[in-house]
């Protein structure tokens, strides 16, 4: 009995440690997701600033919109929920690296200055050939590229607000995760505290007779 | 179970609407009802808690991020919801800065710990 007893205290202090743990990645996230959001809004108000006021605002958004990024959602046992960041590649970039080895005999005036392979997701790619840019669009439509609904050329604050805005998804769906989880591990270490307390009612009762 | 591609939803003012729907989360087309909410200053209380309780109701949505300061109009609603899909999660505006001792979730894991429960 005294066995027993000293192991569900160990199960609880292991609960409860695991529990401040959690409890403070959830913090150290918190406060990333929340300088990360900052840095966007000042990204976005110097573009407001270089653009103009009403050039950065809900009436630039676009009439239709398409999700880059879509968030893997499980259901694991003891009812916690896991989440993942998943953002689709832009197709828009794989074309270009197929179309540019076709026409670049015929390109005019324009450089093409970016590496195409190489690098990820480049949204100048967009501005640079028209020839390319229709080729493009008849298979990935224009309102894919949020960056667009701003004008053609942007400023790179607005690029750095994206950026910013990207990481604070991934780390929204890592806080997630991990707030399912503290509420799994308080409802275990509640469920847990519970047995304990009704395990020592019952043993004066046991005492008594 | 495992649920795939499901969207974020958004209920932010329009900072933190342009910011999200900047990143890509965005959907929005004649078929479906947008999986975004900008509240603005006429906004109503009630318009708010609708879009949220659809949000839950919609099968698609994995997570809903949400200004703290519109959560606080619609606690309620948000204490309400004890399921783990889709999450909701609070997060700072530009004039309110995040309060930890505000979030429902963090409110939730608190509980109520007393030296009784570690003898």
């Amino acid at each position: 009995m005294t066995e027993m007893r000293a192991d569900q205290h160990l199960r609880l202090d292991e609960q409860l440690l695991l529990f401040m743990d959690q409890l403070e990645a959830l913090e150290e996230k918190r406060q990333k997701l929340n300088s990360l959001i900052e840095e966007g809004w000042f990204s976005i108000a110097k573009t407001r600033y270089s653009m103009g006021n009403k050039q950065v605002s809900a009436l630039q958004y676009a009439s239709e919109m398409e999700p880059l990024v879509h968030v893997e959602a499980s259901l694991l046992e003891g009812g916690t929920a896991e989440f993942k960041c998943e953002r689709r590649k832009n197709k828009t970039e794989e074309l270009k690296n197929n179309t540019v080895e076709d026409i670049g005999a015929k390109e005019t005036g324009l450089r093409r200055r970016i590496n195409t392979k190489q690098k990820g997701v480049k949204e100048e790619e967009e501005e640079t050939d028209p020839q390319v840019k229709t080729t493009a669009e008849s298979s990935t439509p224009e309102h894919r590229e949020p960056l667009k609904w701003f004008g053609i050329l942007v400023p790179q604050s607005l690029k750095q607000a994206q950026s910013a805005f990207k990481e604070v998804i991934t780390l929204s769906a890592e806080i997630a995760s991990l707030q399912s989880e503290i509420l799994a591990t308080r409802k275990e270490m509640q469920a847990q505290v519970k047995e304990k307390q009704e395990k020592t009612k019952t043993q004066p009762e046991i005492k008594e007779e | 179970m495992t649920g795939r591609g499901k969207l974020i939803a958004v209920i932010g003012d329009e900072d933190t609407c342009t910011g999200f729907l900047l990143g890509g989360i965005g959907e929005l087309n004649k078929n479906r009802k947008p999986n975004f909410l900008v509240v603005e200053k006429d906004t109503s209380i009630t318009e708010i808690e609708e879009t949220f309780k659809s949000f839950l109701a919609r099968s698609d949505i994995g997570i809903i991020l949400i200004n703290q300061f519109i959560a606080e109009m619609i606690r309620h609603a948000i204490d309400a919801h004890m399921q783990s899909i889709p999450a909701v999660l609070e997060i700072p505006s530009k004039e309110h800065p995040y309060d930890a001792s505000k979030d429902s979730i963090l409110r939730r894991a608190k509980g109520m710990f007393s030296a009784e429960d570690f003898r």
